[in-house]
Parts: C-alpha cells; sequence; structure tokens
C-alpha cells in the first residue's frame, strides 16, 4: 500500500520535475536569444533541479508561516515573508499582489454592474471609472 | 580437602575449600594441602582478631615487613610479578599457585586456625618456586627473590601491591626501619640498591627508549595473558615501576607511567606538572614524534590543570601578566609551546621565568576564561594588554590610545565572570576617571574608541545599556553553547581595523582593565549621539579562538566581529518579521522556532525541547519546558 503510494508519489515527482525543466529550458532559449548566449543542457538541468528543490523548500516554509499565522491556508501574507529577504523581489510580489487585488475589485464591481439594471449599472460604471481612475 | 594441582585451577579449589569452610589440614605431605594451609594460614594472617599469633599476624606487622621488606619494590613490578606468576602457575610447581591464589583470595574471608609449622614449610616451598620463577623471569630485582621468598605469603604480597604507591622510595635507604633478622634480606637490601642504581642509570640511559617500548609494553602487560611477552615487558615495566617511587620527577615516562602509577595519590599531581616540564623540554627538544606527542598531552594535561590552577591563581596570574604587554603580540607560533610553560609556571604558582611566565600566566588565565566562558584566547591576550593597561595607571594622554585597545579588546562587554570582577576590583582600587573612561570603553565597542574622548563620552552612555546586556547575557550564557549564545547576542560593532592599528603601538603602554565597572558613570559632557546597541568583541573574540583552537589574527577577528553584526541583526529583523506575521507585538518562542526551523536547527527529527534540553542549563530548561506535576499544576505555569 505504501510502496505504491510512495511509486505513486516518485511518478508525480517526476513528471513535476519533467515540467520544470521545460519550462526552465523555454526561459533559458528566451534569455539566450536576449543576450545572445547559449545554455548547456547541462545548465539548463541543474537550473531545472535548482528549481525544484527550491520549490520544496518554499512549500514547507509557506506551510509553517500560514501554520504560525494560525491558518489553515497560505497566503500572499506568507509569500511576502518568504520573499523579504531579497528587496528588489519583494517590491515585485507587492506590486504584483496590488494589480491582482485591483482586478479583483474590478472584476466585483464588473459583476455588479451586469448584475443590477441599466441606471445602477451606469452609476456603477461611473463610479467603477472613478475608481478606476482613482486607483490608477 | 584435596586440592587438584593438575587439571583444575588451584584458586578455584582453595576458593571452594574457602566458601565450604573446611577445617585445614595441618601437617600433609601433600603440596596442596600445604598449599591450602599457606593459603588459609595467610588468610588468616589478614585477619588478627581470628589469627591466635596476635603479635606476629597484625596488620601493623605485616606492613612493617611490608615496608621493610618490599619498599623498593614498585606496585608496578608487583603486579608484573603476579601476572608472571599466573602465567607460570600452570608450569610451576603447585607452590607457586599458591602464591597466586593467594593473591586470589585475599579479599577472601576464611577463618583458619594457623599452622605456623605449616606456614614455614610453605615458605621453604616458596622460597624455591620464586627462586625459579626469578630465574626464569630474569630478574633484575634481587629484592624480588628475597621479597617473594621473605613475605612468605600472596597476602603481603598483595598489599606490597595496593600499599606500594604509598611506600615512600625512602624506606629502602633507611635501614632504621628493617627489624627482622638480616639473615633474610642482607642481601637484599645491598643487591636491590644497587639494582636499583643500575636501573637508574640505565633508565636514563634508554629513557627514550623505553618510553615508548614501555609505554606500548606497559599497556600490553596488563592486557597480555602471554608469559613471554609477560616476561619481556617486566623488565621495562619493571625498570619503569622502579623509576616511578625514585624519580617522581622524570620527564616523559612519567607520562604513561602515570597513568598506570594512578594510585600513586603522591605523583599525581607532581605528574601532569612534570609531564607539562617534560612536555616543555620535549617541546624545545629535537625529538619530533614525542614532542608533538608529549606536547599534545601537556596541552591536554595544561587544560586539566589549568582547571585546578584557576581557582588558585587567577589573579595572580592576572597581576602578574600585566607588566608584560610587549610580549603579548610575539608570534602565536609560541603560544603553543608556552602552553607548558604556562602550565609549569601555574603549577607552583609563580615561576622566576621573567617573560615566559608572564605570557604563560597571560596565557594561563587566557586558559581559564575560555575553559569557564569558553573565551578566545587571543581575545584574552587582547584582554591582558587592556587589563594590564588599567592597573597601571593611565594617564589622560595614555587614555585615548588605551581606548582603543580597550575598546577593541573589550568588545560588547561580555565578558567572564572572573573579569568582570576584576575589573570592578581594580576599578574600584584604582577610582581614576581614565580609568572609568577606559574601562567604560571597554563595555563598549571599540571602534568608536577611536573617535576621541567625544566617542568615549558616547561610549559612557551606551556602556550602561551596553552592560547592563552584557551583566545579562552573561548570567545567561555562562555555560550555554555558542549557537545559543548567537541567539542571545545583539549584533555589533564596527571594522576593527583602524583601531587595531592604533593600538598596536600603545601596546607597551599600560592599559586599564579591560573589563568595565559594573556602573558606568557618565562623564560630565553630555552624550552627543546613542550608539545601537552592540556586542562586547572580546567575548566575540574569546568565544571565537576557544572554538578555533588556533591563533587568530585581528582582521580575522574583525570580519568575525562584521559577521556576527550582521547576522544578529537579520535574526532580530527575522523574528520581528514573524512577530508580526503572527500579529503579536512581541516575540515569543514560537517565533524562534520557525526561525530555527527556517536555519535547519530544528525538524521533524529534532525538535526543540531536544535543543533546550540538550544545550541550555537547567534554569532555562525549567522555565522553557512546561513539566507537569500533581495537583493539576503544571511548571511554569502556561
Amino acid at each position: 500500500m505504501e510502496a505504491a503510494g510512495a511509486e505513486e508519489r516518485q511518478l508525480l515527482v517526476q513528471r513535476l520535475k519533467a515540467a520544470v525543466h521545460y519550462t526552465v529550458g523555454c526561459l533559458c532559449q528566451d534569455v539566450a536569444e536576449d543576450k545572445e548566449l547559449q545554455f548547456s543542457k547541462q545548465t539548463v538541468a541543474a537550473i531545472s533541479e535548482i528549481t525544484f528543490r527550491q520549490c520544496e523548500n518554499f512549500a514547507k516554509d509557506l506551510e509553517m508561516f500560514a501554520r504560525h499565522a494560525k491558518r489553515s491556508t497560505v497566503t500572499l501574507e506568507d509569500v511576502k515573508l518568504l520573499a523579504r529577504r531579497s528587496s528588489s523581489l519583494l517590491k515585485y510580489i507587492t506590486q504584483k499582489g496590488e494589480e491582482i487585488v485591483s482586478s479583483n475589485m474590478e472584476q466585483k464591481e464588473r459583476k455588479k454592474k451586469k448584475s443590477s439594471t441599466a441606471k445602477a449599472a451606469e452609476q456603477e460604471a461611473a463610479m467603477a471609472e472613478s475608481e478606476d481612475s482613482n486607483m490608477a | 580437602m584435596r586440592c587438584p594441582c593438575a587439571g583444575q585451577a588451584p584458586e578455584a579449589a582453595l576458593l571452594t575449600q574457602a566458601t565450604r569452610g573446611q577445617p585445614p589440614d595441618k601437617g600433609t605431605a601433600s603440596e596442596s594441602k600445604k598449599e591450602s594451609n599457606f593459603g588459609r594460614s595467610i588468610l588468616l594472617k589478614q585477619r588478627p582478631a581470628i589469627l591466635p599469633d596476635l603479635d606476629n599476624g597484625t596488620p601493623r606487622f605485616m606492613l612493617k615487613r611490608i615496608i621493610q621488606t618490599q619498599a623498593k619494590v614498585s606496585p608496578l613490578a608487583l603486579e608484573v610479578s603476579k601476572h608472571e606468576e599466573t602465567e607460570e602457575s600452570a608450569l610451576e610447581p603447585p607452590s607457586k599457585r599458591i602464591s597466586n591464589t593467594m593473591e586470589m583470595q585475599l579479599p577472601g574471608f576464611v577463618p583458619e586456625d594457623t599452622s605456623v609449622p605449616a606456614f614455614q614449610m610453605t615458605r621453604k616451598k616458596k622460597k624455591f618456586s620464586i627462586s625459579e620463577f626469578e630465574r626464569e623471569a630474569d630478574k633484575r630485582l634481587p629484592q624480588n627473590q628475597t621479597q617473594s621468598a621473605l613475605d612468605n605469603t600472596s597476602l603481603a604480597r598483595s598489599l606490597r601491591m595496593s600499599l606500594g604507591s604509598l611506600i615512600p622510595p625512602d624506606t629502602v635507604e633507611k635501614r632504621g626501619l628493617l627489624r627482622r633478622p638480616k639473615k633474610r634480606k642482607a642481601i637484599d637490601v645491598e643487591a636491590f640498591e644497587g639494582g636499583v642504581e643500575q636501573n637508574m642509570l640505565q633508565r636514563k640511559a634508554q629513557n627514550y627508549l623505553v618510553d615508548s617500548s614501555a609505554a606500548s609494553m606497559t599497556r600490553g602487560t596488563v592486557l597480555t595473558s602471554d608469559a613471554e611477552i609477560v616476561l619481556s615487558n617486566t623488565e621495562l615495566f619493571v625498570q619503569a615501576g622502579e623509576e616511578n617511587p625514585h624519580r617522581p620527577s622524570t620527564l616523559e615516562p612519567q607520562l604513561p607511567d602515570s597513568k598506570i602509577s594512578a594510585q600513586n595519590s603522591k605523583t599525581v599531581d607532581a605528574v601532569p606538572e612534570e609531564a607539562k616540564l617534560v612536555g616543555l623540554e620535549s617541546s624545545v627538544a629535537t625529538d619530533g614524534g614525542r614532542t608533538h606527542r608529549y606536547s599534545e598531552k601537556n596541552l591536554i594535561i595544561d587544560y586539566e590543570s589549568v582547571d585546578r590552577m584557576t581557582p588558585v591563581s587567577p589573579k595572580t596570574s592576572v597581576s602578574q601578566g600585566d607588566g608584560h604587554q610587549g610580549h603579548s603580540h610575539q608570534s602565536e607560533l609560541v603560544e603553543l609551546f608556552s602552553v607548558p610553560e604556562e602550565v609549569v609556571a601555574g603549577a607552583p604558582g609563580e615561576h622566576a621565568k621573567a617573560g615566559y611566565s608572564q605570557q604563560s600566566e597571560k596565557k594561563l588565565t587566557k586558559k581559564r576564561e575560555s575553559q569557564v566562558t569558553k573565551a578566545q584566547e587571543a581575545g584574552v591576550e587582547i584582554e591582558m594588554i587592556t587589563s594590564e593597561a588599567a592597573e597601571g595607571n593611565i594617564e589622560h594622554l595614555d587614555s585615548p590610545k588605551a581606548e582603543p585597545q580597550i575598546a577593541r579588546s573589550f568588545g560588547t562587554g561580555s565578558l567572564n565572570r572572573h573579569s568582570r570582577a576584576f575589573s570592578s576590583q581594580y576599578f574600584e582600587e584604582s577610582g581614576e576617571k581614565s580609568l572609568k573612561k577606559t574601562t567604560e570603553q571597554a563595555g563598549t565597542p571599540h571602534d568608536r574608541a577611536a573617535t576621541g574622548e567625544v566617542a568615549d563620552i558616547e561610549e559612557v552612555t551606551t556602556d550602561d545599556e551596553a552592560e547592563i546586556e552584557e551583566r545579562e547575557s552573561r548570567d545567561i550564557s555562562m555555560k550555554t553553547p555558542a549557537f545559543i549564545r548567537a541567539a542571545a547576542y545583539k549584533p555589533l560593532s564596527l571594522p576593527s581595523t583602524p583601531p587595531p592599528a592604533e593600538s598596536d603601538t600603545p601596546k607597551i603602554i599600560p592599559l586599564q582593565p579591560l573589563w568595565a565597572k559594573p556602573v558606568p558613570k557618565k562623564s560630565g559632557a553630555s552624550q552627543r549621539k546613542k550608539r545601537e546597541p552592540e556586542l562586547a568583541s572580546s567575548l566575540i573574540k574569546k568565544i571565537f579562538s576557544h572554538y578555533v583552537k588556533m591563533p587568530v589574527t585581528r582582521e580575522a577577528f574583525g570580519i568575525v566581529q562584521k559577521c556576527c553584526e550582521r547576522y544578529f541583526k537579520q535574526l532580530s529583523n527575522d523574528l520581528e518579521a514573524y512577530s508580526q506575521h503572527a500579529g503579536r507585538k512581541t516575540v515569543e518562542v514560537a517565533d524562534l522556532e520557525l526561525l530555527m526551523r527556517r536555519q535547519g536547527l530544528v525538524t521533524d527529527k529534532m525538535p526543540l525541547h531536544v535543543l533546550i534540553e540538550r544545550h541550555l542549563p537547567l534554569e532555562y530548561r525549567k522555565l522553557l519546558i512546561p513539566v507537569a506535576v500533581s495537583g493539576n499544576k503544571i511548571i511554569p505555569c502556561k
């Protein structure tokens, strides 16, 4: 039973590793074209392996952080705590987070607009626009 | 009762007889019976209460006879001879076995009637067997024969073995103690003395060779059961053993012998110190391999002896170390060699050697401190410099120069208790403003000292905080491992390169004591700016050099201090982030556990409580790990 589960898990891990490897290969190709460099296969393999292991670490840390905050869901706050070491990364993540939040807000607004009547929609649209303008 | 001589071990037979408590046969023709009687008589002699012969059977009398007859032979030799006897028991006539069995049965308790005639008869037989044994054993000690012949009891022999260490070698020479009829030992004493002298001469000549071989062999003698090996070893071993009582101050052989002659209470204390002397000499000697070995041993012994000496000579060493700052920065290679010197200096208390002893004392204090607080040697060295400076009544002019030195060495001031005590003492004694200034600075990082008096004033204020922290951390860190300390300490000071450069020159100037006053006094001028709390650089140096066990350069110390500072800054930032993440404003144990988990110290296999148990003192464990007691109570209360 456990052996079968372990095997399944192994298969899953391999598939995930393959996916990461493929993605890393694509990214490396883009960078190579951009910088006019070349990436050897071992390099791509090494990068994908490192990425995979680091993802495992991240997952464990994120789970720890969520538990530390007495939550059962990993949120953006946990991710920010994880990335606080790298200032640029933290800034980037924060920025992206804000964008996501705003886009979510916009979606909510749009839903409200659609659900409401035309008048209300117009008013909401106006409000949404103003909000958007404010937010932008 | 028949003692099966051929097949069984006579010991077993006698033992069984003893347990059965059968009465001894007297005057039987068989050797076995004589042996048994002999043994019992010996056992009887052991029991004065039971022996009818109260005059000659008392322990006092036995002891006298032993001292008279067997003082010359070392307990080790006796052991070997006993081993040899046991080895040869199978070969020798049973009378010999008797002696062995007697020895084995000494702790026995069979009360039996003495049969003096049987005893004498057995004694004669013993003489024979022993002489044969002696011949075979290539005796170098005529006394062995005489002793065994005279002693006529393995009991005496065993007593000899046990009391051999207590018997001073001088008894060999004294004729006054010899009360037994000379006819028995007349030969022994003279022959023995001659033999002893010969052995001593041979020993001197063969000292080194014997040492290595004896060291290897003495251990072998205890373990090997081969008669030949034992026999061949006895020579060297006996040689070594003989020299042991005669020359407690001998050199290297003492090292391996000391282990064996551990029973020699007299020499135990002398041996390490002698070993150190030896190590000192050996370190100087051309004997390369042995030098390393003994120097290592000496170093080990030095640490042990330093432990003993620390309570004795902390003050003296400190005071003596004051006048020798100039030597403080000698090549650190010298430190290795001066270690035994240091121990030697510490052992007798004070050596007349000027530079060496003082250096060694400095290092003694260093070692002491390191042992006590895992201090760093180099750091102590610098501390010594500063302490010396402090004691030397620094003048105001010197103080600016001394400050960088002191500041460098003091660091954040988490010094060990001793140094703190000393510094406080010195401060009370001196009572000079400059001293206070320097001490205050000592409490603060050395970097600021370079800025001048302004910085000094600043340091004064920061000293208050730093000292308070230091005191707390000191108390906490008395026995905590480095990593726990690392977590407890706060980030520290600044580049150390400029101050060390400055401090090089004023080294000769006597510096004030390194330890800051417990209550720093603010100077008249107000503090210009607040410095963030820093970790005592002296503490960092001590801990670092303790764990690295090598001399460390000043630049390295500076880098280490920078690393520590960054590490603790990052650590505290992480802790703040974690506590904020949990919506709290106080850093809790959970935050620290999270941090340690991220560091990899705490894993699924290694919980935090195990680490606490392993590394923290009991007081902290009691605070951290809740324990349930009767009455539905949990300590500490949750």
